[in-house]
């Protein structure tokens, strides 16, 4: 997995915004993971905790990392069950057919940051 | 202070995706996104596609790899135009790669482009390059476990080619039961077997293409 390269990406989303806003060290950043978006927060976690540590400048000590996690869930388009899609995603566990469609667990957003303002 | 930014963490690989896409567009050239576990035969697929259909088509290929040119070398063997892009590492291609690649290209004297990604079944299907089609190979000795393992691949990609048919009487893998499971993950998606070996049902697939390349002209 690739999660090095994702918090990349969402550290210079939120650096970016920042320092547009002139705000300084970030305290703390809370993302939105869906449970079939192809991320995993643990390993989300862990490069937080490298990011921070190699960039002392652009983050205080205590920054946290909160992530919320987005269910997967899918609906049936004929009989309109929702059900929670493992293996077989489009599969109604009601109808038999696969007639089922994601509606959610695919986003993967930063949600917000908070961050101390600049002297 | 705290800022909501509600934005795609992939915001930026996307700009570089949709620019990618005018590009495409502009120019009229049908860009497929071939991905696929290491070893699937995505290279020996398209080796067989330029032989067959460069006649009729102009085609390049763009070839994702960790490290080495040797997949970029054997399209140019068939007189295919490659670039080559190594990823140092990196597990898939991402937009701005292709992006990069493409200034090495005249798209305006290309009709098809096809991208193969890093052999890897998770990372690259969570990736818009910008393509018209996502493509999966999946090769028999890999084994029927693998539509069922990685549901997140199959259900963004539109076509699996099942690869290595020439295998099957060696192995116990069960064409039926590999339809069954990928309908059942993504419905939509159609299943070719093929076999880069002994050419078998590749006319399927090379039709499949021209059907896609006329579509991709007429928009
Ligand atoms: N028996 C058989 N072997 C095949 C077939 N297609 C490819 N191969 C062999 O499978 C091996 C891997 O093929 P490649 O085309 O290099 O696979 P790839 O997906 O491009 O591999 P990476 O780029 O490393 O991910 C080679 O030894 C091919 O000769 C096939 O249809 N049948
Ligand atoms: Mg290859
Ligand atoms: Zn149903």
């Amino acid at each position: 997995m690739h999660e090095m390269s994702l918090m990349g990406d969402i550290l210079q989303l939120v650096h970016e915004d920042a320092a547009a806003k002139g705000i300084g060290r970030i305290e703390k950043v809370e993302i939105i993971v869906g449970e079939i978006s192809n991320a995993m927060p643990d390993a989300l976690r862990m490069a937080f905790a490298i990011f921070r540590e190699q960039n002392p400048d652009l983050f205080s000590e205590a920054a946290e990392l909160v992530i919320h996690l987005e269910e997967a869930k899918a609906e049936c388009v004929l009989c309109g069950r929702q059900y929670k899609p493992d293996q077989k995603i489009a599969l109604c566990p009601s109808c038999q057919i696969p007639s089922g469609k994601v509606i959610t667990g695919e986003t993967f957003q930063v949600l917000s940051y908070e961050g101390s303002n600049r002297q | 202070m705290k800022v909501t930014l509600r934005t795609d963490v992939l915001t930026n690989n996307n700009k570089a995706a949709d620019f990618n896409r005018e590009l495409f567009q502009n120019s009229k050239t049908l860009v497929i996104n071939l991905m696929s576990s290491p070893g699937a035969g995505k290279t020996t697929l398209l080796e067989e596609t330029v032989r067959e259909l460069s006649g009729n088509y102009r085609i390049a290929v763009i070839e994702g790899d960790l490290a080495t040119e040797r997949d970029a070398d054997r399209i140019r063997a068939m007189g295919a135009k490659a670039v080559q892009i190594n990823t140092h590492g990196g597990c898939h291609l991402d937009a701005r790669m292709v992006a990069a690649a493409l200034a090495e290209f005249d798209l305006d004297e290309i009709d098809l482009l096809f991208i193969e990604n890093v052999g890897n079944l998770v990372c690259p299907s969570g990736y818009d390059l910008g393509q018209h089609h996502k493509v999966a190979v999946l090769s028999v000795p890999e084994g029927n476990d693998k539509i069922p393992k990685y549901p997140q691949m199959f259900m963004r990609t539109e076509l699996v080619l099942l690869n290595k048919i020439d295998l099957l009487p060696y192995l116990d893998f069960n064409v039926g039961e590999a339809k069954k499971d990928l309908t059942e993950i993504n419905p939509q998606s159609m299943l070719i077997p093929v076999s880069a070996r002994t050419q078998e049902g590749l006319y399927e697939w090379f039709a499949w293409i021209e059907g896609a390349y006329l579509k991709c002209v007429q928009q």
